[in-house]
């Protein structure tokens, strides 16, 4: 009897601790809104961030569709504004759909799709926000496959080929989010980071014209200094704006990124041949001269607002700054890319990265609505919204930016000048040393990590090599 | 029959099986949270598990250690952020322990406000991770924040957090954080030595120093040991606040972090390689099982020599 009584209680106790399997669908509702800087898309709204009205109605009103859709995606307030506004509007035209959002921040993403797609507990993802571009390639012996090619291979997402929505976007956004003949995204967006803003009322003062070559810029940074004004600032304190910036100088030093890439992995090219130290001179130059030192101070948010101030000629930051520069400033300005090179030629391109980009869980229970969202999204009135509301540059070539970053870059996009950059290209040997990538060598002049440019360049190669030797 | 109920408490017969089935909840508890998944970090470490459902898991047997401590510039890497690591845990231990100890004696003095100050010096305890390194953030934010002012008053510059020295400053937070844990402990052993013995010291002469080498260390001996072996294993995992104050940077890296880092994809090469963290993770765990034994016959050796 008192066994039978010592089991019962047991018994009690194991179903108590129990949990049931609803908790992993209820549990996803809350958002967990970090509002930290992810560094790649955070910008002001030109918008007012509202989804179109007319999209969600038109692909999916009276649908038949029932059930609950679950949806991740990263912080950005304008994004994040218009997405809710998107959601209210697809469920009011699918009576029977519910959308359950998170919001995480952009650096958890990669361990949040991770967790989530394992325990099969999202259904719609934000998958990256750097694109598909970092594929390892043949080339690239024995290298580790970044976490969205992980994902694919797991047979975890869904390939979305076929798909009718997806002739809305431009080919470069397929191509973007393709791999090994399957299309596993649907890329939301592009934004550029190596471009700058210049501010034309202090360069018109000082009387000096837009730099087009590095040795212009240099000497209008020393004009503007000399003449009372600040030549640059950056987010110095969040660290990763100050290389941001020089993505546009790795850029027009090494017009062909990919080219770029092979070569540093085949061994043609060299961190610390004349090309690299020439790089890593300019480096320290824009990173202890060009950079006021005010920018220790600054976060990458609080920089584009230093910068609107107006007494700062330049500001190498993210097109995504754009939208806190227009809100700010009271003085002309333009977003160009960066003229790292001596060749004015060179200086035309906009390096950038495919970012937000939807993806759909390979074993999502409610398929139909997936899709039907993905639809509703990429209609074109709709999406021109959102890009407007985010300042994301158009992945559809329908879609326009009406915002002053968009007039001023137009014609740069319309000559085709916008390419990939070498951070979304580039893989890293498998031991490669953590000085490998130069990309950040301007946050080691920043920081302090060195004071020669030659020793950096030099110990930038020795850890790629030692990565290379396998 | 008696001399059976003798032998066996809960009795004879099926009732001698009381203990086990009472035992079973909480030991196949511990089983399953605590030593399964350390056994399988252990087995993890020679694979190359990704840690992401469908794809293969293949054995590497010790190509995970290889790479970690020999291959490459990356075990080069790996082996500074074991020595930074040590340095970590050497200085805070070191720092915590000593200012934990002063706290301890100045609000166990019969001041005014000392239940204020014992509140105020605990009070970085209760704070989590993230909270102590926004407050560290601003406090520390170059250009304006409030300790730029104080070394601007020195005519001295620093780029705090962003500069060459931010590892120390995370060691600075690291105490500030944790030194209100070591001074309760220490506070709570004062609190029990008996108030003849100092009345028998003063009687004898004893004053001030002496009264506290003569009677307070020694009688503190079980809370110096508890705080002695805390910081230690406190300050060899401690890795969250590199994460909230410096993130992945180079040259600031501790061997937890590394771990984490490899483990979710937060490394350049954004790759899941959890079956290299768990090989990472079985090295730190031999570290802290090493210097935890080491420390571990020190204290011993102080327990018998005060102790007994």
């Amino acid at each position: 009897m008192k066994l039978l009584a010592l089991l019962a209680i047991m018994a009690m106790l194991a179903a108590a601790c129990g949990g049931s399997d609803d908790a992993a669908s209820d549990g996803t509702s809350d958002a967990t809104d970090t509002a930290a800087d992810d560094g790649s898309t955070d910008d002001g709204s030109t918008d007012d961030g509202s989804a179109d009205d007319g999209a969600a109605d038109d692909s999916s009103t009276n649908s038949g569709l029932e059930g609950t859709l679950r949806v991740l995606i990263h912080q950005n307030p304008p994004g994040v504004e218009f997405m809710e506004n998107f959601n209210s509007e697809f469920e009011a035209a699918n009576p029977g759909v519910s959308i359950d959002m998170t919001v995480v921040n952009a650096d958890d993403i990669p361990t949040v799709n991770q967790t989530r797609l394992n325990a099969k507990d999202i259904d719609v993802t934000t998958i990256s926000v750097t694109g598909f571009a970092n594929a390892v390639q043949p080339y690239m012996t024995g290298a580790d496959s970044p976490y969205w090619q992980q994902l694919i291979e797991a047979g975890l997402l869904m390939d979305l080929s076929g798909q009718p929505y997806l002739a809305n976007y431009d080919q470069a956004a397929i191509d973007g989010s393709s791999f090994d003949g399957g299309v596993y995204a649907l890329s939301l967006g592009r934004t550029s980071y190596s471009g700058m803003f210049v501010n034309e009322d202090i360069l018109a003062e000082v009387g000096v014209d837009i730099p087009t070559t590095w040795d212009e810029l240099v000497s209008a940074c020393e004009a503007v200094k000399d003449a009372g004004f600040k030549c640059a600032v950056a987010g110095g304190q969040d660290a990763w704006p100050v290389f941001v910036g020089t993505y546009g100088l790795l850029g027009s030093l090494y017009p062909d990124q990919q080219a770029l890439v092979e070569g540093l992995w085949d061994g043609s090219v060299k961190w610390d041949d004349e090309q690299g130290i020439k790089l890593f001179e300019r480096y320290d130059y824009y990173a202890n001269d060009m950079l006021d030192a005010e920018s220790a101070g600054l976060t990458g948010d609080s920089a584009a607002q230093r910068y609107a101030a107006g007494d700062v000629a330049f500001g190498p930051m993210g097109a995504w700054n754009a939208g806190a520069v227009a809100d700010n400033a009271g003085f002309e300005w333009e977003y160009i890319p960066f003229p790292g090179s001596d060749d004015a030629a060179d200086n035309q391109t906009l390096f950038g990265k495919d970012d937000m980009s939807f993806a759909v869980a390979a074993d999502t229970p409610v398929p139909d609505i997936a899709h039907a969202y993905l639809a509703a999204f990429s209609e074109p009135d709709n999406y021109n919204a959102f890009a407007n509301a985010t300042n994301y540059l158009p992945t559809q070539p329908t879609a326009a930016l009406e915002s002053a970053l968009g007039t001023s870059i137009a014609p740069i996009l319309q000559a085709g000048n916008f390419a990939i950059g070498f951070e979304q290209l580039f893989v890293q040997p498998k031991g490669a040393g953590q000085w490998h990538n130069a990309k950040d060598g301007a946050l080691w002049m920043y920081n302090g990590d060195f004071t020669d440019p030659a020793v950096a360049a030099e110990q930038a190669q020795a850890d790629l090599e030692a990565g290379l030797a396998g | 029959m008696a001399a059976s109920q003798q032998q066996h408490l809960f009795g004879g017969g099926r009732q001698r099986l009381y203990p086990w089935l009472l035992l079973f909840p909480g030991l196949g508890f511990y089983l399953l949270i605590g030593v399964g998944p350390s056994l399988a970090t252990a087995v993890y470490s020679f694979t190359d598990a990704t840690g992401i459902r469908g794809l293969p898991i293949s054995w590497v047997g010790w190509d995970n250690y290889d790479e970690f401590i020999f291959r490459g510039a990356r075990s080069r890497d790996n082996i500074d952020a074991l020595q930074r690591t040590l340095i970590f845990m050497a200085l805070v231990t070191i720092v915590q322990f000593g200012l934990g100890l002063v706290m301890a004696l100045l609000v166990n003095q019969k001041l005014r406000g000392r239940l204020v100050f014992r509140t105020l010096f605990f009070v970085p305890v209760i704070l989590g991770v993230a909270v102590q390194g926004l407050m560290w953030k601003l406090f520390l934010r170059p250009g304006g924040g409030p300790m730029h002012e104080i070394f601007s008053l020195f005519g001295l510059e620093s780029q705090f957090l962003g500069g060459p020295n931010a590892f120390y400053w995370v060691i600075v937070v690291q105490i500030w954080a944790n030194a209100g844990f070591t001074m309760v402990i220490f506070l709570a052993g004062m609190q029990t030595v008996p108030a003849d013995l100092y009345e028998a010291a003063s009687v004898d002469g004893a004053v001030g120093w002496q009264l506290f080498r003569n009677v307070t260390w020694p009688q503190l001996t079980p809370a110096v040991n508890t705080n002695f072996l805390l910081n230690i294993v406190g300050s060899l995992q401690a890795w969250m606040l590199f994460l909230v104050l410096t993130g992945y940077r180079n040259g600031t890296n501790v061997l937890g972090y590394v771990v984490y880092a490899e483990a979710f994809g937060q490394t350049s090469a954004s790759s899941f390689r959890q079956g290299y963290a768990a090989a990472a993770s079985i090295v730190l765990f031999l570290l802290v099982l090493a210097l935890g034994m080491a420390a571990n016959a020190v204290v011993a050796r102080r327990e018998r020599k005060y102790m007994s």
